[in-house]
């Protein structure tokens, strides 16, 4: 077999995913067009492929893990009811994330309530372990490091307002495009990058506040206080 | 060249905003062609949007230090589809009783609006009633005389007399 040129080969590689996300995409119409005409396998399937996003893009705004599931589950209730007015003109993923936040926000008037903001201050000795990691550029390992990590992300996000936190939480932590983010959010594609890269700085902004030497290091990161609107 | 500026939230940038799009591109590895030349050479003469590169290029990594939203498994959607089932049902159910309950509720409504307008007809009638039969005080005071008896009918000129008689004389 003949070496193939860098160059082809990249672009060879490059045709593929495209061609593959057709195929996906394409996949994905048949199983609307089929649980619009009312087959029920159809549609768990579309749930099943959407259910971790759905989740992650829930978290990201209401940040309460014990209301997330059942938020998520309403939103695939309000999909399945509104399924036929779906004119497939859209991706089925950017309809249902549009209705996905749209619920979010809903469920929060409803419950007057805002996200969860963290009031506490973080320990000294998880700022350290967090420095370490990110210093070291290890991996993080075990269950619990990983918990004690994700608490201070949390804690960090948690000082940020609210669009910066989601921003970063779903273009970094799950993996969406800007694309997406753009679409999900009704913004341009190149606000959404500038917000990002603002995001971005706000977010050191605080972790150089608390890493730094000479910081207040005080008290310790417990309590997560619900705010009342 | 940069400078500095500042929105809400303590937000502070040495990053030029005509680059802050592009300088996001770079951070997340999504930058090719004219816009990585362009960028590359803004940042060989821009000390602020190097400095603002520098300052955000760690958040990638700390960010992927927090795992991702693990997948719930197959449980999730059989909850959300047997929730899908039991709210059809509601609804079916519902759709059945439909026309009965919108017609009781026609009704109801139907019979409570008489009900308002004979209340409200009533009352007027009411208040105006007792004015037109109300007696001057002045006509109450006179004593009526001519009129005959309900029980008598006079049949002659003397029984009138005899009755005009009687009365004085229960007057008295």
């Amino acid at each position: 077999m003949p070496d193939v040129p860098k160059d082809v080969a990249a672009s060879a590689s490059t045709v593929a995913i495209p061609l593959g996300r057709r195929t996906r995409a394409e996949e994905e119409r048949d199983l609307v067009r089929q649980a619009q005409s009312g087959t029920e396998a159809a549609f768990e399937e579309l749930i099943r492929r959407h259910q971790q996003r759905v989740l992650a893009l829930v978290g990201s705004i209401l940040r309460r893990r014990e209301d997330v599931e059942d938020v998520a589950q309403q939103v695939f209730l309000k999909v399945f009811i509104s399924l036929k007015r779906f004119d497939l003109r859209s991706a089925f993923s950017t309809w249902l994330y549009k209705i996905t936040v749209n619920e979010c926000w809903d469920y929060l008037r409803k419950k007057k309530v805002r996200p969860l903001v963290y009031e506490a201050d973080l320990s000294e000795e998880q700022v350290s372990r967090l420095d370490g990691i990110v210093s070291a550029d290890r991996p993080v390992a075990g269950a619990s490091e990983q918990a004690e990590v994700k608490e201070t992300l949390e804690w960090m996000l948690g000082k940020l307002p609210e669009q910066d936190q989601q921003l970063l939480v779903l273009k970094e932590m799950e993996g969406f495009s800007v694309q997406e983010l753009a679409e999900i959010l009704d913004l341009n594609v190149n606000t959404v990058k500038v917000r990002l890269f603002r995001a971005r700085s706000r977010l050191m902004d605080v972790y150089r506040r608390r890493t730094s030497p000479g910081s207040t290091k005080s008290g310790s990161h417990s309590a997560n206080a619900e705010r009342k609107s | 060249m940069g400078h500095e500026y500042q929105t809400g939230h303590e937000y502070k940038s040495s990053a030029c905003p005509d680059y802050e799009a592009l300088l996001e591109d770079s951070i997340s590895g999504e930058i090719g062609g004219a816009d990585a030349i362009r960028l590359s050479e803004h940042l060989k003469t821009c000390a602020g949007c190097r400095e603002a590169r520098e300052h955000v290029s760690l958040t990638p990594r700390l960010l992927h230090l927090a795992e991702a939203t693990a997948d719930p498994g197959p449980g999730f959607s059989r909850n959300v589809m047997a929730r899908i089932r039991t709210d059809r049902d509601v609804r079916t159910e519902r759709g059945f009783w439909q026309p009965l309950v919108s017609m009781g509720w026609r009704f109801a409504a139907t019979a409570t609006l008489a009900l308002a307008l004979l209340v409200a007809y009533d009352s007027t009638f009411h208040v105006e009633k007792p004015a037109q039969q109300a007696p001057t005080l002045e006509a109450a005071r006179i004593p009526d005389m001519f009129s005959p008896d309900s029980g008598r009918v006079p049949s002659s000129r003397d029984e009138v007399l005899m009755m005009v008689a009687e009365d004085e004389h229960a007057k008295h």
